[in-house]
């Protein structure tokens, strides 16, 4: 009942985009198959052992004394703690030794490598060999061999898409890399697997997967500098954004501002969502963020802005909406 | 059955203490010199740039001392055991001297280190100051327990302080040992 | 059978002898193993209850997405306090503390723990610490970076507060107090065994409190070096895991999970020992490959110092290293294995009696295999890589810790409440509680499987609700609130059971061990003739139990002249010396008191006081050791 209840509930979380059991390339397919293989067995053994205490109770009113002839026990005791146990053990040994390739090794020759920096708690995403810098979102091409070069600036965050490979730590002074390679465009969902303070349950990132043309257009929009307000919001939004604070922390390419402790929002307004994909990115959320960002995720570096009028506001959400 | 001076053929209970309580320093003193290779190994440079490597003649000498002084705490034990008070008394007085000027000039070369090197400079001088300080400590603690030896001994020898006697020197070849593996480790670079 | 008056006269003198002060000054100063044995009941129970409501604030913030029950600053406190109070504060004083101290003299036949004096430190600094760390939580100074508190999160740049020095040296002091009572087992089993218990007549559960002993002597240091290192840099600025500085993170795992790895057997080894104590009695057979089951738990408590890099396979460490501690990670399967086949065979070919106790270990085995058949999949290494850090870890070790450790512990109480208290349990409440709480933790451990399986990972406050994990949170959440209530049903049946139970007599059960063998609750002297053992199960050697009374009428192995318990080789048994116990002492009280406030000194930065503390202590160390047992 117990055990058997677990494939069921599976099922009706495979269509879940940060599953383990919703795979979308080799390596999380092949960990997927190393799964369910061992489950299999699993329920083997725990049947044995369930059937054995079974068949103590059964017995249980048997007449006369118990025997103490060991014998008959050592046989079992030999056979199914050590002898069986052997041989399985060895199995899964050479199936996980199969596996680990795929999973472990670091990547191969690749065609793309990304750079992708833990922060408290966020994610700075940069495209070597371009002056492309974006936060919580990291597009790749479909099809193509990625290299991901995990790093962090602050404390040990962890790296971790479900669907399309295994987690890796990001740890200060370790250049660590895994290989991202997926065949199917889509929206895949990441987070963050080690914990990292307060902000850790709201640390996490889109790794989107697109047509490689549709990517290199991407790319190439998002390396260049930030848009110029046309509109009147737009302008006293910008004029707000480098005078009240916001350059400290924030850098947006093409402006003066050049902070590196917060995201960088160059083109923000092209993103799905904020503060790590804690809340969709609408000009409503982005205003409230603005105005409280603790009451939308607790701890959070950011200071709220709450003082300034509420037209400044609207003006830096017109501004910022407006970086696409 | 009474008496209290039967012959036994187990070591006392206090002994046994003893040799546990040694199995666990001796296992934090693995930590702490399993961790100076760590560290070491993570480094190209090693002591950093700037850092003269310590020297090896004065540690290795006074490895050396201490070592020695196990030879009268040893003879105390065997005196201790055959009930003879007085010489017991003589060799963990010999020891304390011994102990006592290798402390005295351990902690004016620390000193001499500290004037030099920072503990909060890099990882080497942290390791360093503090495998060091441990052991240090550990003879510290020695010299007190020979002082309390002492102390009980210029009265009587129970049963009791013969045990303490015999657990204290064992103590002491522990610490001896480690303090040749510790001057070791913290030598390593100049090798 | 009539008592002739010489046996009379000499139990008379033992109960002379062996009184300690009465009221609450004779808690205060009891070096009786029995009594430190139920203040740590009464002081784990307690702390149980703490760690249980944490657990149970945070299960309701969970229980659905998006909750507001409490913020991440106090779940983060809350998760932390959780982890160190359920494996420091409760499971190890319960099982070494509790049961190992109350049972082992009995089960070897002495009179006291080798050390009774350093017994009683052993307890009070385990009060100690635990109120000084919760006096952190009293402050509001929680530490709240997790139980395995990683650097550099935990470093004074990344945690400015003082919760990680509340965590790092109450740590310290309770190792202390662990290490104290590891001694202790060691000496004792090895030296006050009753003359002619050689090794291998030495009741199974004696073996798993040997091997946790080992265990906690050999890993308990690697926790100190760190904790210490980790002060010395939070305090003094000292570099051991600064990667700037030459200093490395890793180095913080490594050392932990070298402690880390080892305590988790230290945790489960002592329920293996109840386990094999409770079975045979209740299926009437001794236990079956008993050479074997020595064996494995001892193997279990050596080769679990070699597969601690399985808790960092996603650091990206090379693979060469990570396959030998995977393959290390699957041999350790096998003396575990051993056992369980072991205890199943012995249920099969013995005529089991269903009572609480044995249902409780009945429910032990199942979590244990299921648990551990979740640890080997954990030892796959890609598949660890993704669930490393999820809910399907702390499934696992929750199957593992409390549904493996616990349940023996619990069966336990139940099981030797007649010899503690004098009176027996409700039995048919008891059955009830051993349902209520074994269908609650499957309700409340198992979705997290699941969940882990779909990506949730761990030690968050909240999640989104469109990832599926809603309902899982919510099952386990009412699992929680159930199994809670079948442990209050278990209290108050206890509780009621200790003032209106039915008196129950020396052997209730038909125990096979020397506890059995003498009156409940056991005189302080535990047994007026040391009893005479020619095997495992001296209680059942009826031959052997019919010379106790002519022995003690003719005073052979009565030992009545003092406070004394015989003494013994460490292998064979033989019969050595006469050793003198110590009588109650203000000592250990008094030490474990100055080393806390040494500590709390050091906590506060005053580190003047601190090393007078350190003085004091050792003035009150000569104080202790002026008074000298003599036997008579």
């Amino acid at each position: 009942m117990v055990p058997l209840g677990l494939p069921v509930l599976l099922a009706t979380g495979c269509n879940s985009n940060q599953a383990i059991t919703n795979p979308a390339t080799r390596p999380a397919r092949d960990i997927n198959t190393l799964w369910w293989a061992m489950f299999a067995g699993a329920m083997v053994v725990f049947a044995v052992v369930v059937a054995l205490l079974v068949i103590a109770f059964v017995r249980r009113g048997r007449p006369g004394e118990p025997s103490h002839d060991d014998r008959g026990p050592y046989k079992v005791i030999i056979g199914g703690g050590l002898a069986a146990p052997i041989v399985v053990l060895a199995i899964l040994f050479g199936f996980v030794i199969h596996v680990m390739p795929a999973t472990s090794s670091p990547p191969g020759p690749t065609k793309l490598t990304v750079d992708v920096i833990g922060h408290q708690w966020f994610w700075e995403v940069r495209y070597p060999g371009t002056p492309a810098v974006t936060a919580d979102e990291i597009h790749i091409p479909s099809g193509t061999a990625v290299d991901v070069r995990a790093t962090t600036v602050d404390v040990i965050h962890s790296f971790w898409v479900p669907r399309l490979n295994r987690k890796i730590d990001m740890i200060p002074g370790q250049a660590n890399r895994i290989e991202l390679d997926a065949p199917d465009p889509g929206v895949y969902r990441g987070q963050c697997s080690e914990f990292c303070g307060v902000g850790h349950a709201q640390m996490a990132f889109y790794v989107i997967v697109q047509p490689p043309a549709r990517f290199r257009a991407w790319l190439r929009v998002q390396s260049r500098p930030a848009a110029t307000p046309t509109t009147t919001a737009g302008l006293l939004g910008r004029r707000t954004f480098l005078t009240v604070g916001c350059e400290d922390c924030h850098a947006i390419r093409g402006t003066s501002a050049a902070g590196r402790v917060g995201p960088d929002l160059t083109h923000l307004g092209s993103r799905r969502t904020l503060a790590a994909l804690t809340i969709p990115n609408t000009p409503r959320m982005l205003y409230d963020w603005i105005s409280n960002p603790q009451a939308i995720k607790p701890g959070a570096r950011m200071p709220g802005f709450a003082s300034l009028p509420a037209a400044q506001r609207h003006a830096l959400v017109a501004y910022l909406e407006g970086l696409r | 059955m009474t008496a209290t001076a039967t012959r036994r053929n187990a070591r006392p209970n206090g002994w046994y203490g003893m040799v546990i309580l040694v199995a666990t320093e001796a296992s934090l003193f693995g930590t702490l010199m399993a961790s100076y290779v760590y560290l070491r190994f993570q480094t190209a440079v090693w002591p950093p740039h700037g850092v003269a490597a310590p020297s090896a003649t004065a540690p290795t000498v006074l490895a050396l001392v201490l070592v020695a002084s196990a030879l009268p705490m040893a003879y105390a034990a065997h005196a201790a055991d055959r009930g003879r008070r007085r010489a017991a008394l003589a060799g963990i007085a010999c020891a304390l001297v011994i102990q006592a000027v290798y402390l005295g000039f351990q902690i004016h070369l620390y000193a001499d280190d500290l004037s030099r090197l920072s503990p909060s400079r890099d990882a080497y001088a942290s390791i360093y100051f503090t495998l060091l300080a441990v052991h240090h400590i550990h003879v510290g603690v020695g010299i007190l327990l020979d002082l309390w030896l002492l102390a009980r001994l210029s009265r009587r020898l129970t049963p009791y302080r013969r045990t303490a006697v015999s657990a204290v020197a064992f103590y002491w070849y522990f610490v001896a040992i480690v303090g040749l593996f510790v001057t070791a480790t913290i030598t390593s670079p100049t090798w | 059978m009539a008592v002739g008056t010489a046996a009379r006269e000499r139990v008379e003198r033992l109960d002379r002898i062996w009184q300690e002060r009465p009221g609450f000054t004779g808690w205060l100063t009891t070096t009786d193993h029995k009594r430190i044995g139920i203040l740590y009941l009464v002081t784990s129970l307690a702390f149980f209850a703490a760690g249980g409501v944490e657990a149970l604030v945070m299960r309701t913030q969970l229980a659905q997405a998006d909750e507001r029950v409490v913020g991440p600053g106090t779940y983060d406190q809350l998760m932390t306090m959780h982890g160190v109070t359920m494996i420091f504060f409760f499971v190890i004083p319960l099982s070494i503390g509790f049961f190992g101290n109350y049972l082992v003299p009995l089960m070897i036949g002495a009179r006291d723990m080798a050390f009774p004096r350093m017994n009683a430190l052993s307890y009070w600094l385990y009060l100690g610490s635990g109120i000084l760390l919760y006096s952190g939580l009293a402050l509001g100074h929680a530490p709240d970076a997790g139980w395995f508190n990683y650097v550099p999160l935990a470093s004074r740049k990344f945690s400015p507060g003082t919760g990680v020095d509340f965590y790092a040296l109450g740590l310290i002091l309770n190792s202390v107090s662990s290490t104290a009572a590891a001694a202790n087992f060691l000496v004792t089993i090895g030296r006050l065994r009753a003359p002619g218990m050689s090794l291998n007549r030495m009741p199974l559960f004696c073996f798993a409190i040997l091997a946790t002993s080992f265990s906690l002597v050999f890993a308990l240091p690697a926790l100190t070096t760190d904790l210490v290192f980790l002060e010395l840099s939070r305090k003094f600025g000292l570099h051991f895991f600064d990667v700037g500085r030459g200093g490395n993170p890793l180095l913080w795992q490594d050392l932990f999970w070298i402690f880390g790895h080892p305590e988790v057997y230290i945790i489960v080894l002592p329920a293996f020992g109840i386990a094999t104590s409770i079975i045979p009695t209740f299926t009437r057979r001794r236990m079956a490959a008993f050479p074997l089951v020595a064996l494995a738990e001892l193997l279990v408590a050596f080769i679990g110092f070699g597969v601690w890099v399985h808790h960092m396979f996603a650091t990206g460490l090379p693979e060469i290293a990570m396959i030998f501690f995977a393959a290390a990670s699957l041999i350790i399967v096998i003396p575990s294995g051993i056992q369980i086949f072991a205890w199943c065979m012995t249920m099969v070919t013995g005529k089991p009696e269903y009572r609480t106790p044995l249902l409780f270990i009945v429910g032990f085995i199942l979590f244990f295999v299921f648990g551990g058949l979740s640890g080997i999949m954990l030892a796959a290494i890609p598949f660890d890589q993704q669930v490393t850090d999820t809910y399907f870890v702390v499934a696992h070790f929750h199957y593992v810790i409390w549904g493996a450790a616990v349940f023996p512990l619990l069966g336990g109480l139940f099981y030797w409440f007649p010899k503690v208290t004098g009176r027996m349990y409700d039995e048919r409440l008891g059955q009830t509680t051993f349902w209520l709480v074994f269908i609650g933790t499957n309700v409340t451990f198992f979705p997290m499987h699941i969940s882990g399986m779909l990506g949730m990972p761990r030690r968050v406050w909240t999640y989104p609700g469109h990832l599926g994990w809603g309902p899982e949170n919510f099952i386990s959440t009412l699992g929680a609130f159930f199994l809670t209530g079948g442990l209050v049903l278990m209290a108050v049946n206890l509780v009621v059971s200790r003032f209106r139970g039915p008196l129950a007599g020396p052997n209730p059960f038909g125990g096979a061990t020397l506890e059995w063998a003498t009156s409940s609750p056991p005189p302080s002297y535990n047994f007026a003739v040391i009893p005479k053992v020619s095997s495992p199960y001296a209680t059942w050697d009826e031959d052997d139990r019919e010379t106790d009374p002519q022995r003690l009428e003719r005073g052979d192995f009565v030992l009545e002249g003092g406070h004394l318990t015989p003494g013994t080789t460490p292998v064979d048994g033989h019969m050595d010396e006469i050793l003198a116990m110590p009588e109650e002492s203000p000592w250990p009280i008094t030490l474990a008191f100055v080393a806390t406030l040494g500590t709390a000194f050091i906590l506060a930065n005053h580190l003047i006081m601190a090393a007078a503390m350190a003085a004091l202590a050792a003035a009150v160390l000569v104080a202790w050791h002026s008074g000298e047992p003599e036997a008579a």
